[in-house]
């Protein structure tokens, strides 16, 4: 089976010490990598603003994670540990990969209408062409 | 590449062509001559009737304003039409968006109105596919608490 991506966030209660969330952080890495999957990423947003009361609690601690695995199971025992944890309020996990592949198909297919269009019209395409790489170059620097 | 879009074409009023629309087209076809004729023979008899007395009235009313608002009237329905209309682009189109990322908040809150709700394609602009995966981003940072479903106060 093909390696899927996934999307996990979950919230920690506000008050939660820094070594307890890196405790969950490498228990949650450790459980994964037994499964057979791969922690690709893993940021801690820092303590934010809840959009809506989560539990009673306005702020929380985000953690993102991004993970690769072949296999569901990793899903199932990951959750089944945020579930278990009493500092964790809410988690959720979300399958990227297939978002990704659309993307990426879309970008071939672009590059392939770019690729081909200047034969019919030189001048049209190529200032559209030139807009995305300078908003990406601005955004970067 | 995503911060750069904070403004959104929102100003487009839903509401305000709606109530010009039956206001012009009732003056306008000859509406004084049928509210003097009322006036003078039905008005009296249609008072028994609450609704044929507010009908009566309602005409009354609309033919002073036909002459009176036939000045702003016609602007306003040049306002009306669509050729006058800033053509709304789909700003996701523009900027060649493939993927709309749930976790960049910032990019999704001009697509939502303060009380939570997702702003509707011909409030935006936005293309079908593209609306369709703003959708979906919006769910997703609903879920998981970056954006409120419904404000509570």
């Amino acid at each position: 089976m093909e390696e899927r991506l996934y999307d996990l966030i979950f919230i920690c209660r506000p008050a939660t010490p820094e070594e307890e969330i890196s405790k969950i952080v490498t228990t949650l890495e450790h459980s994964a990598v037994e499964h057979g999957g791969k922690v690709e990423k893993t940021e801690k947003w820092g303590t934010r603003r809840l959009a809506y009361r989560v539990s009673k609690h306005r702020e929380g601690f985000f953690v993102y994670m991004v993970l690769r695995s072949a296999q569901s199971d990793i899903i199932k025992e990951l959750e089944r540990r945020l579930k278990v944890s009493d500092a964790v309020i809410k988690y959720q996990t979300v399958r990227l990969d297939e978002d990704l592949k659309r993307q990426q198909k879309l970008v071939k297919h672009r590059e392939r209408r770019a690729g081909r269009r200047p034969r019919k019209a030189a001048g049209a395409p190529t200032p559209a062409q030139q807009v995305p790489p300078t908003a990406e170059q601005t955004a970067a620097s | 590449m995503a911060d750069e879009p904070v403004k959104v074409p929102i100003e487009v009023p839903a509401a305000t062509p709606a109530p010009s629309a039956p206001r012009s087209e009732g003056p306008s076809g000859g509406g004084t001559h049928r509210s003097e004729g009322h006036s003078g023979g039905g008005g009296q008899r249609r008072e028994g009737y609450s609704g044929g007395g507010g009908g009566g009235q309602r005409r009354e009313g609309g033919g002073p304003g036909g002459p009176g608002g036939g000045g702003p009237g016609g602007p306003r329905r040049g306002g009306k039409r669509q050729y006058f209309r800033k053509k709304k682009v789909c700003r996701f189109c523009v900027e060649r968006v493939d993927f709309i990322d749930y976790k960049k908040v910032e990019m999704l809150q001009p697509f939502v109105q303060e009380r939570g709700k997702i702003l509707p394609r011909r409030m935006t602009g936005t293309c079908s596919r593209h609306q369709r995966w703003l959708g979906e981003a919006i769910k997703r940072a609903r879920n998981i608490a970056l954006l409120p479903f419904a404000t509570e106060l």
